[in-house]
Order: structure tokens, then sequence, then C-alpha cells
């Protein structure tokens, strides 16, 4: 495989989780940036585990997703039903304060960089299999009743909490969920680049990963599959002068979308559509 | 003590074009019902054309004008972007704070693609202006003196236009009720499009004054000042034009005094920490949201 569409495909899968893990809070209104922080601390982290301390590639995920959970956990216990600009800034908040740590702790490279992260044999296929079950385990969230609290609380919080849902464990719930695939994608992340820069976990990752979210549709999981590899190929398919205005791109796409397409290229009701024509036409078939 | 006196100088001259740029942030989220994030970004691109027009005029006037009509023109020009959205989402305040993250990256990138190759911007340094007074550890310069006193002298003319004048009074009505507002006929979207251009004045002349003060600037100092002024509108309780006077002194402050006080780079992570700490404790602000 050629190292371009080998970085194409690992890429793809990592922004899938990072696209899933903003899904997820966004499910109860909330835009949860701190699932960046958390792509930030387990990178780091997996990075110094596998290079100082030589530990295995599947105590490193497992560490990595706890971390992340961890993250995303303490905070929520006051913003589980916080406004959602307050979430948002509060993520902000944390990505700054744990780069300057980053940047100021010479252990981890500092400003310049850490590098010499090891290889790990089979990532490519290893990170499908973990996107796969992410994408399970979020679909079966998505059709419990979980889900079905989350889209009430989407439309109305007062609305949820008089119906009896608990606003404040279900954003919890999701927050946490969310942190766990955000520490994912970090450590998958750190073993794919081999090196981690403080400076690559800024708002422009976040416009990225909104980008894509929104253009793929921020009302199902299944958005973010079409519109990530979608905008993930552009940046191989534009010539390289127009390829370094990518963030001018993803901002105007951005707009574009909640402007023209407001729940993106994919949307509930044309999936409750598609699945009305195939349900009707297998039972056409079958009588 | 020294030290102290000294930062809460530089404290208060920063803490007031915090407190200008959370004014004109909240006058938008109150009478257009928008997160305006891009806000700050317009002011560094201001910042942006005060430099350009200073490559070719030390004329001071003319300087001003060029800021606070690039600032106002900016602004008001995206208002129909927001008017439409509220058409399409109703007056859906997280997603316009979707769009206008996505006008700040806009604004970001460009300025980093074509103005001064991306390199940040120094100004003069007689545009800084040099030290007025000046007492042992304790330094006031003009440019510190510009940001003071030109901070307080807009913060009262804008609280003279919304609480003393027929206009201010439409705007507070908008704020309060824009449907009963329009009934009793105040027209609703020039009021709302007037909002855009007094926060677009008030970033203009925040533009000249932070520029006197910081002496520099770069395209990522909007994401930076971006961050500190959602925070400390998200401090005083969102849409809180008296708290936002406090909490954006405050802010000033307390950045400053960590940069007295502590090493480097951390100070402004102290300043995010005692932020997060306030805002995780009150997520719904210290005076109340009025949003």
């Amino acid at each position: 495989m050629s190292p371009v569409l080998y970085y194409f495909l690992s890429f793809t899968g990592i922004n899938i989780l990072m696209c899933w893990s903003l899904y997820l809070p966004y499910r109860v209104g909330q835009l949860h940036y701190l699932t960046v922080a958390c792509m930030l601390a387990s990178a780091y982290f997996s990075g110094f585990a596998a290079r100082e301390w030589s530990w295995p590639f599947a105590l490193i995920v497992v560490v990595g997703i706890l971390i992340g959970i961890l993250i995303c956990l303490i905070p929520s216990f006051a913003i589980g039903d916080a406004p959602c600009f307050t979430v948002v800034i509060i993520g902000l908040t944390i990505i700054f304060i744990l780069k300057t740590a980053v940047e100021n702790s010479p252990a981890l490279g500092g400003t310049i960089g850490f590098f010499g992260i090891p290889q790990v044999n089979h990532l490519l296929p290893l990170t499908y299999l973990l996107v796969v079950y992410a994408g399970a385990v979020i679909y079966r969230i998505d059709h419990s009743r979980l889900g079905r609290a989350a889209s009430v609380v989407f439309v109305d919080k007062n609305t949820a909490a008089a119906l009896g849902i608990d606003v404040k464990r279900l954003g919890m719930f999701f927050q946490v969920a969310a942190g766990a695939l955000a520490g994912l994608a970090g450590t998958l992340y750190a073993f794919l680049i081999g090196g981690l820069f403080p400076e690559f976990f800024n708002l422009g990752v976040i416009g990225t990963l909104m980008c894509m979210l929104f253009a793929g549709g921020h009302t199902t999981m299944w958005g973010v599959i079409v519109s990530v590899p979608i905008l993930e190929g552009m940046q191989l398919l534009l010539p390289s002068a127009i390829a370094s205005w990518r963030q001018v791109i993803y901002a105007l796409t951005l707009i574009v979308i909640v402007l023209v397409l407001p729940g993106g290229l994919v949307t509930k009701r044309m999936l409750l559509r598609l699945k009305g024509k195939v349900s009707g036409g297998i039972s056409k078939c079958n009588n | 003590m020294e030290i102290f006196a000294a930062q809460l100088l530089n404290g208060l001259s920063l803490g007031s074009m915090y407190v200008l740029l959370v004014l004109g942030f909240n006058l938008m989220l109150l009478v257009a019902k928008i997160i305006q994030f891009a806000y700050p970004h317009l002011v560094v691109l201001s910042m942006y054309v005060c430099w350009g027009v200073l490559r070719h005029t030390d004329n001071m006037l003319l300087v001003v004008l060029a800021s606070v009509a690039s600032c106002i023109v900016v602004n008001v020009a995206i208002e129909p972007i927001f008017r439409l959205l509220a058409k399409r989402h109703g007056l859906d305040i997280n997603v316009s704070f979707v769009v206008s993250m996505s006008m700040a990256l806009l604004i970001t990138d460009v300025m980093s693609h074509l103005l001064n190759y991306g390199y940040p911007i120094a100004f003069p340094t007689e545009w800084v202006g040099k030290s007025i007074f000046s007492s042992g550890l304790i330094a006031f310069s003009a440019g510190q003196a510009y940001a003071l006193f030109g901070g307080i002298a807009a913060v009262a003319a804008f609280f003279y236009l919304l609480y003393r004048t027929r206009q201010g009074r439409v705007l507070r009505a908008i704020s309060e009720n824009s449907l009963l507002s329009s009934i009793i006929g105040i027209p609703i979207i020039k009021t709302r499009v007037l909002s855009y251009a007094i926060a677009g004045l008030l970033g203009g002349l925040t533009a000249v004054m932070f520029a006197r003060l910081l002496g520099s600037a770069s395209p990522g100092l909007g994401d930076f000042v971006g961050m500190k002024v959602v925070a400390a509108s998200i401090l005083a309780g969102l849409g809180n034009l008296k708290g936002g006077l406090v909490c954006g002194l405050l802010l000033g402050i307390a950045e400053s005094m960590a940069i007295g006080y502590l090493a480097g780079s951390w100070s402004n992570a102290i300043a995010f920490m005692m932020m997060l700490v306030i805002m995780l404790i009150k997520p719904e602000g210290l005076f109340g949201i009025e949003a």
C-alpha cells in the first residue's frame, strides 16, 4: 500500500473517532471541545509510555482511553447540564492549560515536539477494528433509551426534565463516552504520526472536526462516515497551493453547509426514508 | 509592593481593553442574539489595518478612522449571514456560535496567508510611546495611558448611549423582547444592524488602543483574545453588561498579576485556571445570565 493511501485511510479512521466524540455530546446539545484535550493528553501519554517505559500497545490503548474518560469525568460533574457555550469555553480553557503544561515539560519535548514513538505493526487494520467496534457501541446507544432521551434533551431540556430524564447524568454519560473515544483516537494518532507537537492541538483542529461533523450531518452517526473521507481526500486531490488554504476551505464549507443544508449531507429523515424504501422493497420481494 | 502597583496599572490598562471587547460582544448577544466569537478576530484584523495605514502615514486621525471603518464595515457585512441563519434555524445561539467560530478560523487563516507573509507585525516604537511616568519598577507608558483613559471614555460613552439616549432605549427594548418591540413599531433589522455597527465602532477603537498597548499583533492573537473575551462574558453571566465591566477588568488585573509573579508562559495558564475554577463552580456566571 502506498504511504499516501495508508495515511489517508489512517487519518480517516482517527478523524471518524474524533468526530463521533463530538457527535455524542452534541446529541444533548453540547459542543464538547474538551475531547481535543483528551486527545492531546492520551497522545502524549501513549508516546511517553511507549518510548520511555516500553509498555505494550494494548495496555497503552486501555490507559489512553481511561485518561480520556478521567479528563472528561471530572469537569462533567459541573458541566453535565451546563449551557453549550460554557462547555465550549471550559473545553478550550483546558486545551490551553494542557498545551501550556506540555510546552513547559522538557520530558515531553516542550515546544519542539516529542519524537521517537515506536511503530506498531498492523496499525491500520487495528484502527478500523476499533472504529467498527466504537461505531457498534454508538449505534446501540443511539437506538437505546439513552439515545431517545438525548433526542428529547436536544430539543428541550425543560421538557426532558419534566419527562423524568436526568439531564445532568445523561450529559455526563455522553461527555465521558466522548472522552473515551477521544482518548482512543489520541493513542492511535500518537502511534501513527510517531511525533507530537503541542501546536497541532489548536482551534484549527476543532474547526476541521466541526466541519466534518456538520457537513456529514450532526443528527446521525453515519454522516461523518461520508464527510470525513471526502474532506480528508480533498486535501490529497487539491493542488498543494490550494490545499494550504484548507482551513479557509473547511471554514467556508461549514458556513455554507449550516446555511444551506442545516442537517448536513446525511440526515435522520433521509435514513428513515431510505430504511422505508429498503424494507418496502424487501416486503414486495417476499410477496 | 512596587511589582504589585506596576502590575495593577498594567492590569487596569489591559482590563479596560477586555471590558470594551466584552461590551461589544454582549451587545450583539443581547440585541442580535448571536455569539460572535469572531469579534476579537475582527479587532485583530483592524490592528493589521492600523499597521498598514501607519506604513504610509503617521496621521493619527487617519489611522483611527481606518481602523474604526474597517471594523464597522466587516462587522456589518457579516450581519446578513446571521440574519439568514436566524431565518433557517430560528435564533439558535449555538448555531450562531458554530458559524462565528468558522468565521474566526477564516479570518485567522486569511491573515496568516495574506498579511505580512503570516509573520507577526510590530508597530513603530513612537506609536507605542515613551514612558510618561516612572518610579522604580512602576512605569506608565503612553500606550497604557491611551488604553486606560481611552477605554474609560469609550465605556462611559457606550453606557451613556445605552441608558441616556432614545436609540439606547430601543436597543434595550429589543434585547428584552424583540416581538413586543416590533409590535410597537421598532425596526428590528435596522436596530440589529445598528448593534453590529456600534460593536464595530467599539472594536475599531479597541484595535487602535490595543495596538498602542501591545505594540505588536499576530494572526493567532484573535484566538487567544477571543477565548478570554468569551470566558469573561461567561464569568460575568452571558449578556450581563455591568458584570462584563467587572469581569473584564478583573481578568486584565489577574492576568497582569500572573505575569508579574509567575514564570513566562505559565502566567496565562494560571489566569485560565482561575477562570476555569469559577466557571466550574458557577457555570451560569457570577452576576447571572441576561441573554
